[in-house]
């Protein structure tokens, strides 16, 4: 039999070279991201053997290790980081609360939004640091100033996607509950919510990481606790490593803070992928 | 159970506003249906047979005319009339066992009849195995079996089913098909199907409404005096059948349905009823 023999010899090399290119695939998947990351590393860890720019300028990636054990012994770090988390939990809950309410009160009454649109649409466009100096004045350079404007920047984005979430709900989906006799309430609950639901969340996950990044600004501005402040006390003692330790943290508690709510998501939403995995 | 109802339209008139513009839809519609029968609607595409449905089932408020159901002027939506889109329309964020138990949400019932009822009616539209899945894992035509499911199991007095089988195969077409019929018998309930499938129109149909476009008109009404089951090879079926046709081939009917009407773009959408 000519076919078999045919079948049998043709579909190993085909078979192996199909395993490969999966192997170069997820090569790939895990490579490529660290790619780049990794040769910035090299290159500073090259530029602080070498000389290039000084200590004092940019410490080595070692010096930086040095320093992050250090931080790490002292607790300062921790105390830190803690102080900041804090804080941004407590003005990203209250900022993204009101934005919900502010955007679902525009989304379902015609009365609201007529009022209240323009209006936040034009604060939208005011960036978070063009509040500060008027902030300042009415709340000093206290607590309150660090809520008030991680808040705010939780709020607009919060408030603005909700309202548009709600407002491209579809009708077809409103309409079957007419059909069955929803109230009013069981309307919003049932359909309204859960249509508006992705849009709203993928707001509160963008507004999550705009109150860290205020709240860092704030810190670097009028605070003395706090990662926002590490950053600026280490750079007027020249501790530039130090700097460096608080740059990288926050960056990765922004990380963190984005994946907690991104795993959040993925179980709220399975049935979205649905469709694709599994 | 639920008794089947008659269903009266009198000079029924509908326009939409399109660019301030009135768009007559629907042209002095006269139709008495009475309890238990079984309505096809056949018409080519925008020729308003879905508009026809909206204002029967109470979605649109804006009309000319009565539509009255045991006698009493509609008013709203009403658990008594069931529809099945022609889109399927199913939540996708519920599972098909949750989207069908939507419609016995304010059913009066306990909550294990709720429960035994969406069972009967995932069996009965073969479905079982699949009561957890999300509608992004169906296709196209088993999304419209969750959606006749969810119709028929809030038993209504009306049912009304916009080309429920367009997207299935033929062999689940035809069972279901005789499943609806054999329900429909069962429960007494009056049903109007749009369909743009001629055979489908006779086999079901006690009557067969042609519509005419522009404006939406009833061209005329086919009685179908079989018996059932109706045997399609039979003379008589064809016959019948042939008659349609011949109204039909005038305006050509697409074979699919067509994309879902854009209300979804009204632009003075609100959340309010
Ligand atoms: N919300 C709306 N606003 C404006 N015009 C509409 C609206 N809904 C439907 N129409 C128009 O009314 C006419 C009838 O639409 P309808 O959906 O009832 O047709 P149909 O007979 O169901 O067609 P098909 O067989 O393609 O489903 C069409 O010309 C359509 O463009
Ligand atoms: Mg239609």
């Amino acid at each position: 039999m000519p076919a078999a023999k045919h079948r049998q010899q043709q579909p190993l090399p085909s078979l192996r070279a199909l395993a490969w290119r999966r192997r170069a695939a997820k090569l790939d998947y895990w490579l490529w991201p660290w790619l780049l990351p990794l040769i910035i590393l090299g290159l500073w860890w090259l530029g602080g053997r070498q000389q290039w720019l000084g200590s004092q300028v940019l410490p080595s990636p070692g010096e930086v290790l040095d320093s992050l054990t250090e931080l790490l012994a002292s607790g300062e770090l921790q105390r830190d980081v803690l102080i900041s988390l804090e804080r941004v939990l407590e003005g990203f809950l209250l900022g993204s609360a009101l934005g919900l309410a502010l955007g679902a009160a525009m989304g379902l009454s015609e009365r609201a939004s007529d009022y209240l649109y323009p209006l936040v649409r034009l604060i939208a466009y005011v960036p978070l640091l063009g509040w500060l100096p008027l902030l300042m004045l009415a709340f000093g350079i206290g607590e309150t100033l660090k809520a008030v404007l991680v808040a705010q920047a939780a709020l607009l984005p919060v408030a603005l996607n909700t309202y548009n979430g709600i407002r491209a709900v579809p009708p077809h989906y409103v309409e079957v509950g007419r059909i069955y006799g929803f109230s009013r309430r069981q309307a919003l609950w049932r359909i309204i919510l859960p249509a508006a639901f992705p849009m709203v969340w993928s707001s509160i996950r963008y507004g999550l990481t705009k109150s860290w990044l205020a709240l860092v600004v704030v810190e670097l501005l009028a605070s003395s606790e706090g990662l926002g402040f590490l950053m600026v006390d280490s750079r007027q003692l020249y501790r530039l490593d130090a700097m460096l330790v608080a740059v990288v943290s926050i960056g990765v508690v922004g990380f963190v803070l984005d994946q907690v709510l991104a795993m959040i998501e993925k179980r709220i939403l399975r049935w979205r992928r649905a469709g694709f995995a599994s | 159970m639920a008794h089947a109802a008659a269903l009266e339209i009198r000079h029924l008139n509908k326009q939409y506003i399109v660019d301030n513009q009135p768009m007559p839809v629907l042209e002095n519609i006269d139709l008495s249906i009475n309890p238990g029968e079984f309505i096809s609607v056949v018409g080519s595409s925008g020729c308003g047979k879905s508009t026809l449905l909206r204002l029967i089932i109470g979605l649109e408020k804006e009309y000319q005319g009565e539509i009255r159901v045991d006698g009493q002027p509609i008013v709203g939506t009403s658990l008594e009339r069931g529809i099945v889109f022609q889109e399927h329309r199913l939540f996708p964020w519920l599972t098909v066992e949750q989207n069908i138990a939507v419609s016995l949400l304010n059913a009066n019932q306990s909550s294990k009849s709720k429960h035994d009822a969406v069972h009967a009616h995932i069996e009965m539209v073969g479905l079982k195995g699949f009561e957890n899945a999300w509608p992004g894992q169906l296709s196209g035509g088993m999304s419209q079996r969750v959606a006749i499911a969810r119709a028929l199991v809030s038993r209504p007095e009306i049912l009304l089913l916009d080309e429920p089988f367009g997207a299935l195969d033929a062999l689940t077409r035809s069972h279901l098909q005789r499943e609806l019929q054999t329900i429909l018998r069962q429960e007494g309930i009056t049903a109007i199907m749009v369909t743009h499938d001629v055979e489908e129109a006779v086999y079901l149909g006690d009557r067969i409404v042609v519509m005419e476009p522009r404006p939406g008109r009833i061209k005329r009404v086919v009685d179908v005096p079989l018996a059932r089951p109706r045997d399609r090879g039979s003379y008589a079926f064809a016959a019948i059948k042939a008659d349609v046709m011949a109204d039909f081939s005038e305006v050509i009917a697409p074979p699919e349905p067509a994309p879902p009407p854009t209300h979804g773009l009204s632009p003075s959408w609100r959340f309010s009823w």
